[in-house]
């Protein structure tokens, strides 16, 4: 009696757990059969001129992408990548960004947020981000499980990551190509070269500089592998972490009272006046904090890589070299 | 028909109706909602047993087929192994205190996984080798502790808990090295640590699930010698147990288990403890009533877990090993109380 109650009890589990594997050789696509509809729409409003599609690229992950038709949804999962999508003149196809940093332009605000999910807030919620259909997911370096799990899912996902200005240029005109906008990518870049050439051309003579990315007990900085470092370098300022081994190290106030750099750069973010960091041990004695020659940069500005990091570089040139500023 | 067996039968028929209720409440419960009638209609559908619901988007489908479904298979699945590998160490060990940590298979795997990936092995076989290295030092880890408690063909279950702590205590300290060689790769670290289900796919389940149901019914054919041992090691000897083979076999099912579980989804403690524990307190401690209420039980507590963990947040999710301990254990308090309080009144 007992026994078959135990094998009913394991059958009926067993039967539970069939019907849960059964599932796995069906694939659906999140975005099948939806954009073949909205395509026409694009191509009879003719906004962005003729464009290539489809359209294959391999992205900084390394995946090969094609995008058949000309996105219609459009998600992106980083700041910058908003941005850039607005300036292309795109940004009424966005149908999904990360959370409350994509605050630029303002419109971008009213978009729905599908980030803050997983174990630490920091993954996008897939089944939003499924539940917008989208057909291009436009992201940054990092979150590799999330973002093979999306491709999996039927999702288009391309992952761009600018490591200096130049590949920032050169990405612009990547997500240009994906979104069928190339005529705008090679017009905003265009603007940005020269932007960043007349900042260059007007640095009087170079100067030594640190980079501030934030203080909490300890101080970390940027190494010569980051974006930031290669924009203090344009506007005219040799840091004095070059021989860093990391992108983010931390860095010890001796060595900053020993260099003795001619500028210290901050960031809205890390810091709020010169007193705040003079007031840090150690930190009055530091050349360029007893002087004042204390700037601070809006991080939005230089940390996305985006449209307006000319305006950051402008920034910081202009700090650099207009005294008593 | 003797007395309790209609008792246990309606037990065993609430859990199985439990099961059923919160598969759907998980299927149908997340940031898009699907009603419960939905989801049944979809999967009545996908069994080929009814059309297509009309109305119901594509992306619906995607959400509950290569989402939700696949997660909560992967807890039933996870539940199942850490319950019943639970059981096989309580019985072995004639402990209740025992859990699918006990001979060091949790700590095993945990190491295996972290060497990998601060080893900057993260990706290796697309994150499978992660799993992988958990299973192999989770099974090591078990062998190890196995054969220090083993003299000759004799093993003492005494020192094979002993061996199993102190050898988990070493391998805690071991990992508290290597993380501080972890850098950025800290965060799948503590995903490790802590447990979870979350982005695995059907590929977790594909993999450990053959091993689970495996070590199941592995389980299910000890029942009588479990049973028997649970009587005393020489009474059972006596009977007809060879009890040294039964231990090896306990202990092997017992990692296979934990490793299997633990291998895709971290540490998450407190399923392999109390559901075996609780489900004692109701059927008895006769394995052959016990094991298939653990059956039942395993996979309702961690597909309940886990679907606290995506809700109550949401969109961020709680540590899967923080929420069994905490639904469970003001329970298992309970149910410890009621019982203890009942045994004093029949005295």
């Amino acid at each position: 009696m007992r026994t078959t109650r135990s094998a009913l009890g394991i059958l009926l589990c067993l039967l539970l757990l069939a019907a849960a594997c059964a599932e796995d050789d069906q694939t659906f696509s999140a975005s099948a059969g939806a954009p073949s509809s909205r395509a026409t729409g694009a191509a009879a409003s003719g906004a962005t001129g003729p464009a290539a599609f489809p359209v294959t690229l391999t992205d900084d992950d390394g995946v090969e992408v094609t995008i058949a038709e000309e996105p219609q949804r459009i998600v992106t999962f980083a700041p910058s990548m908003t941005e850039i999508v607005f300036a292309l003149g795109v940004g009424d196809r966005l149908v999904g960004v990360a959370g409350p940093f994509d605050d630029f332009p303002a419109e971008a605000k009213a978009i729905r947020q599908v980030g803050g999910a997983g174990e630490f807030g920091v993954d996008p919620n897939l089944e939003d981000v499924v539940a917008l259909e989208p057909d291009l997911f436009l992201t940054i370096a990092g979150g590799d499980p999330w973002k093979e799990q999306l491709r999996e899912l039927g999702v288009t996902v391309v992952t761009l990551n600018a490591t200096d200005f130049d590949d920032l240029l050169d990405d612009i005109g990547k997500v240009g190509l994906v979104t069928g906008s190339v005529g705008e990518a090679e017009a905003l870049v265009a603007e940005m070269a020269a932007q960043a050439g007349e900042v260059a051309a007007a640095v009087p003579e170079r100067t030594t500089c640190f980079f501030e990315v934030y203080f909490a007990k300890t101080l970390t900085t940027v190494g010569p592998n980051t974006f930031i470092y290669d924009l203090l370098e344009r506007a005219g300022c040799d840091p004095v972490t070059a021989d860093a081994t990391s992108d983010y190290p931390e860095w010890s106030v001796d060595d900053l009272l020993a260099d003795g750099p001619d500028v210290y750069l901050a960031t809205s973010e890390s810091a709020s006046s010169v007193e705040e960091i003079a007031d840090r041990p150690g930190f009055a004695g530091i050349e360029a904090v007893a002087s004042g020659n204390v700037v601070f940069v809006d991080s939005d500005l230089v940390t996305r890589p985006g449209p307006r990091v000319v305006e950051g570089l402008a920034q910081i040139s202009a700090a650099l070299f207009a005294p008593g500023d | 028909m003797r007395p309790g067996a209609r008792r246990y039968r309606t037990v065993l028929v609430v859990l199985a109706l439990s099961l059923v209720a919160s598969v759907l409440l998980a299927l149908a419960a997340g940031s898009v909602g699907i009603s419960p009638g939905s989801a049944l209609r979809l999967v009545t559908w996908k069994l080929g047993l009814a059309e297509r619901p009309r109305g119901v988007p594509a992306s619906t489908e995607v959400i509950l087929f290569q989402l939700r479904l696949p997660r909560v298979a992967l807890a039933m699945i996870v539940g199942l192994a850490l319950a019943v590998a639970g059981t096989l160490f309580q019985g072995l060990f004639r402990n209740p205190l025992a859990d699918p940590a006990i001979v060091g298979v949790s700590s095993g795997a945990a190491l295996g996984a972290i060497a990998v990936i601060v080893a900057g092995g993260g990706a290796l076989l697309g994150g499978l080798g992660v799993s992988l290295a958990a299973f192999v030092g989770g099974m090591l880890t078990a062998f190890f502790v196995y054969r220090i408690a083993r003299v000759g063909p004799a093993v003492n279950v005494a020192t094979l808990l002993l061996a199993g702590i102190a050898v988990a205590a070493v391998i805690s300290a071991v990992m508290s090295l290597v993380m501080s060689f972890a850098g950025e790769e800290i965060r799948s670290i503590y995903f490790w640590l802590l447990g979870g289900l979350s982005a695995r796919g059907w590929t977790a389940v594909e993999v450990v699930g053959p091993l689970i149901l495996l070590g199941t019914a592995g389980a299910v054919l000890l029942i009588r010698d479990l049973n028997l041992v649970s009587l005393g090691e020489e009474r059972a000897a006596q009977l007809g147990v060879d009890v040294d083979r039964f231990k090896w076999q306990a202990v092997a099912l017992g990692a296979l288990l934990a490793g299997a579980a633990v291998s895709v989804a971290g540490v998450i403690g407190f399923v392999g403890l109390m559901t075996p524990h609780v489900m004692r307190l109701i059927v008895g401690s006769d394995h052959r009533r016990l094991l298939p209420a653990v059956l039942l039980a395993g996979p309702t507590f961690l597909v309940l877990a886990d679907l606290v963990s995506r809700v109550a947040i949401a969109p961020q999710e709680l540590p899967l090993g923080a929420v069994t301990a905490l639904v469970g254990g003001p329970f298992f308090l309970y149910l410890l109380r009621r019982e203890r309080r009942r045994a004093t009144a029949r005295a």
